[in-house]
């Protein structure tokens, strides 16, 4: 708690920074997002784009930072707190590129899976997406959790335009957050917003029997779902997940505190508050843990928080992108 | 945001957040509020009064009230319960407003202006 106000100054400043000056939370500027679709082939261009927003690619340089800042906040002295930022500003950037830690090949691997799986999915009910590439914009999601809202509209009309001039007239999205800026935030900042956005678990939903003949093997495991807070109380996306899984032969077994009562990963303030992230994320993980040592998943902020209970609590988490690709 | 807009935004957070019937049924379901074993403080109903003090200048900026309003995980909890008892406030998006009026002050290579 002790000098919350400068550290948030310097969180908030570094991030508008970053977003402005290249449009990435991070401020990388280096195209770290594109290699998962090595081998895949997906089209240049087209009218109906998949959208990452990057999410699932960023995961290992959200670990990388967040470590970072909390394994350095216990040494710093009153005075310090500005050098310890300073060090977390010179590290965003194309330099966290060069920092390896570890389990960030992990981290990697199974974000490709998560959209590998999507992909295939996708093919599976004959539906074949763009992917824009190295123009791939981040969504600005977390400019408006942190209620930056007056360097909102500039980043809006920016992905906007860039998706217009793709000639963009629907996005599928792979996560909760992204999905509900494009569809219920940029509308407020975009006179005759014309683009359609939909999750994918909504359009496998409605395929769920092309679906289940593409599959190859059932899965014919049990999982406890984790819902996600924006998927549930903000997209109204619940039972789409729990149709696609019985596509997959997956039993899913529901925990205390589920779809629209669902728990709080803990995820969202992880960027300042670390030990209130873990206290949320440990009461969720005994709710679940509780039913099933499988979980499942549906965004990559509530993967990154609790697969840290991996190793401690023998449990295995998943992201539904993962049973998708290994079913298919 | 200029002055008229701060002003409107003030007014209009200190109209919604009157709304308020002080229940207190959204602070039992706040995961951070759970988490620090109930400090108010660290509930939706504490961040909204936190808000309205620091909007009519009882309260004046410091490290616990930031700690408390930026720890909000915006998770929507607390909207859900609050709309269950027939008041339907949108409690998480007024604490995220709230975090747009202390930016003002917050960022860096802005004319700071307090709360």
């Amino acid at each position: 708690m002790k000098r919350s106000k400068k550290f948030i100054s310097e969180v908030l400043s570094t991030l508008k920074d970053n977003i402005q000056r290249t449009g990435d939370p991070f401020g990388i500027k280096s195209v770290y997002w594109t290699g998962w679709t090595k081998g895949l082939n997906l089209p240049r261009s087209g009218e109906t784009i998949l959208l990452t927003a990057r999410m699932y690619q960023m995961l290992p340089y959200i670990i990388q930072i967040t470590g970072l800042v909390a394994s350095a906040r216990p040494f710093i002295s009153r005075s310090g707190l500005a050098t310890i930022v300073n060090v977390g500003n010179r590290i965003m950037g194309d330099k966290i590129i060069k920092v390896k830690s570890l389990g960030s090949k992990n981290i990697r691997s199974k974000g490709k899976k998560v959209l590998t799986g999507i992909v295939n999915a996708l093919s599976a009910i004959g539906q074949r997406p763009a992917y824009l590439y190295e123009d791939e914009p981040y969504s600005g999601v977390l400019l408006y959790d942190l209620g930056l809202d007056e360097y909102i509209e500039d980043h809006i009309k920016k992905v906007y335009s860039l998706l217009k001039s793709h000639n963009v007239k629907k996005v599928i999205g792979v996560d909760p957050h992204t999905v509900f800026m494009l569809k219920e935030i940029y509308p407020k900042y975009i006179k005759n917003y014309d683009i359609e956005v939909k999750h994918y678990l909504e359009i496998l939903s409605e395929n769920k029997d092309a679906l289940r003949k593409a599959c190859k093997k059932s899965l014919d495991k049990e999982f406890v779902i984790h819902d996600s807070c924006y998927m549930t109380r903000e997209l109204g996306i619940i039972e789409q997940v729990r149709r696609i899984s019985a596509s997959l032969g997956i039993t899913i077994l529901e925990p205390e505190n589920t779809k629209l009562d669902t728990a709080c990963c803990g995820g969202p303030i992880e960027y300042a508050f670390r030990d209130l992230t873990e206290k949320v994320s440990e009461t969720r993980i005994q709710e679940l843990v509780g039913v099933s040592k499988n979980i499942l998943v549906e965004c990559p902020i509530c993967l990154i928080n609790l697969r840290k209970y991996e190793k401690k609590m023998g449990i295995k988490v998943w992201d539904i992108g993962e049973l998708l690709f290994g079913a298919l | 945001m200029d002055i008229k807009e701060s002003q409107a935004l003030r007014s209009t957070l200190l109209q919604e957040i009157g709304k308020c019937r002080a229940c207190r049924f959204c602070i039992d379901v706040c995961p951070s509020y759970q988490a620090t074993e109930w400090v108010e403080n660290m509930s939706p109903y504490g961040r909204l009064q936190i808000l309205k003090y620091l909007i009519n200048g009882t309260l004046d900026e410091d490290d616990p009230l930031i700690y408390s309003l930026y720890s909000c995980l915006q998770c929507g909890r607390c909207d859900r319960l609050c709309k269950a008892k027939g008041q339907n406030l949108e409690v998480s998006n007024l604490i995220r407003l709230g975090k747009y009026l202390l930016s003002q002050g917050l960022v860096k290579g802005k004319k700071s202006e307090k709360v």
